[in-house]
């Protein structure tokens, strides 16, 4: 589904990627850690070219997509859903206009079937009767539920996600790990950077450690956190866990 | 005589006696009407600036843009806005038969324009960068996303320093007496060469300038705190 090859990021002549090669298979739950800095929110903005890699290609479902632009850009990104730490819900619009938008704007739907498809959706998160109120009147949860709803009306093929429970209290964490878990046992293709190392074992098909760029060392769960290799994931997991 | 009847007579010369008013609350309508229309063209011209700048800074190839924005505030803000006004007005005026009026809401409309586009580039950033790019995210373009996510949140950062700004012209335009317009400080100046008393009719114009701001202002606030409030509906 996504290939990212030889990913180089520079800022400046800071470099943040230095040599990314991986690939997410179709209904793959890939689960991204690492230390503050190595890189993970930038490789994840990569995927979705919210930053443009300096060098190397990603190629999303056969297509490579590095340098697309313009419509053709707009149209990859409505097949990849984003879920952000800090929500970035619309706050001058209400629940149901912040999931309907972008479908009725880009025309992929008519209001009507937007307005079902937002009520569908917010009565699987338990939340349909926020849809006529506005962001600022819901807790840190709701809105991150709220947020991946969003992200689900315009039916993506991937989701990223980036810390999306990081800002939350500690009390809301579970209701959005939740739904993510419920989403993910639904096939979709997920890309999680978390700090949650409870969803990383129980949801991930695939955990990665990052450090310094680079993707240091990877396994399926189990293994991964029974017997990490890497000095620096041992000296890193043994902080977080 | 009592000092209270001298200050009535005063006022009474410099005010009412041969409806003097009439002329005073004409000239303080030109002043407003003046600030008016400069404030529009300025919106309009500060928005035009504004999208070239945000052009400029966003895409490599409408640099250019950027470099003729800079080159137009900086020549406005480098230079007086009564020799601004002069120039306008005798190269309108000499040309065409164009009322003066015109030559005055074009040079404090250019003038504003260039403080309006700051306005309006500070309240886009005020927005919060997670907005575009969420919006983008989702596969809406750039324009869309400004338009239907950036730009209603912006307008609410906006509105109010517009406000602030016809207010700011209100009392710029005091000069425009210069190309032969007869706003309020114009004619209080002409009162009181008919009556070689100054002092009383200019404290007449400084009176209204400040009973207008005032209200103006105090509009103002309680239009940003209503704006507050559906902030946190
Ligand atoms: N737009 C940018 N301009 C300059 N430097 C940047 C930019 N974005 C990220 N960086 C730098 O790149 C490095 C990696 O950042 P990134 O956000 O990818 O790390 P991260 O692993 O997500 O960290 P965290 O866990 O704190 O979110 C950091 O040193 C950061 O300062
Ligand atoms: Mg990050």
């Amino acid at each position: 589904m996504i290939d990212v090859k030889n990913l180089h990021k520079s800022f400046g002549d800071k470099l943040v990627l230095d040599g990314i090669d991986e690939h997410i298979e179709k209904g793959e739950k890939v689960v991204v850690i690492g230390p503050s800095g190595s890189g993970k929110s930038t490789f994840l903005r990569c995927m979705n070219l919210l930053e443009r890699p300096t060098e190397g290609s990603i190629i999303f479902e056969g297509k490579d997509i590095t340098a697309a632009s313009g419509k053709e850009l707009n149209r990859i990104r409505q097949k990849m859903g984003m879920v952000f730490q800090h929500f970035n819900l619309f706050p001058h619009l209400t629940i149901r206009k912040n999931i309907t938008l972008a479908p009725v704007k880009l025309g992929l739907m008519s209001q009507e079937e937007a307005d079902a498809k937002a009520m569908e959706l917010l009565s699987r998160v338990g939340l349909p009767e926020k849809a006529d109120q506005y962001p600022a009147q819901l807790s840190g949860g709701q809105k991150q539920r709220i947020a991946i709803v969003r992200s689900l009306a315009m039916n993506p093929d991937v989701m990223l996600f980036d810390e999306p429970t990081s800002a939350l209290d500690p009390e809301m964490v579970r209701e959005v790990l939740d739904f993510m878990k419920q989403l993910a046992e639904d096939g979709m293709t997920m890309v999680v950077v978390t700090h949650e190392m409870g969803f990383a074992r129980e949801v991930g098909s695939r955990v990665l450690f990052m450090d310094e760029g680079r993707i240091v060392e990877q396994n399926e769960p189990g293994e991964f956190f029974a017997c990490p290799k890497d000095v620096r994931l041992k000296e890193f997991l043994s902080k977080v866990l | 005589m009592s000092w209270f009847a001298e200050v009535w007579e005063k006022f009474y010369k410099a005010f009412l006696e041969k409806d003097r008013y009439l002329a005073f609350l004409k000239g303080f309508a030109t002043t407003l009407e003046v600030s008016f229309f400069a404030v529009i063209l300025g919106v309009a011209l500060g928005v035009i600036l504004a999208i070239a700048k945000y052009m400029a800074a966003n895409h490599k190839g409408c640099r250019p843009l950027g470099w003729i924005a800079n080159i137009y505030i900086t020549i406005i803000r480098g230079t007086p806005v009564y020799v601004q006004m002069l120039i306008i007005y005798y190269l309108i005026l000499t040309a065409r038969g164009i009322p003066a009026i015109i030559s005055g809401v074009l040079c404090f409309g250019i003038n504003s324009s260039a403080y309006v586009a700051e306005i309006i580039r500070a309240g886009i950033e005020a927005v919060d960068r997670g907005q575009m790019e969420a919006g983008r995210s989702l596969g809406l373009s750039e324009m869309r996303t400004m338009k239907s996510i950036i730009m209603p949140q912006a307008v609410r950062n906006i509105l109010p320093a517009l406000g602030n700004e016809f207010i700011v012209l209100i009392k710029e335009t005091a000069v425009i007496g210069g190309i032969t317009v007869l706003d309020v400080t114009k004619v209080a100046m002409n009162v009181g060469n008919s009556n070689y008393a100054y002092l009383t009719p200019l404290l007449i114009a400084a009176f209204m300038y400040l009973a207008v701001v005032i209200i103006l202002t105090k509009l103002l606030s309680m239009f940003e705190r209503r704006l507050a409030k559906s902030d946190r509906r």
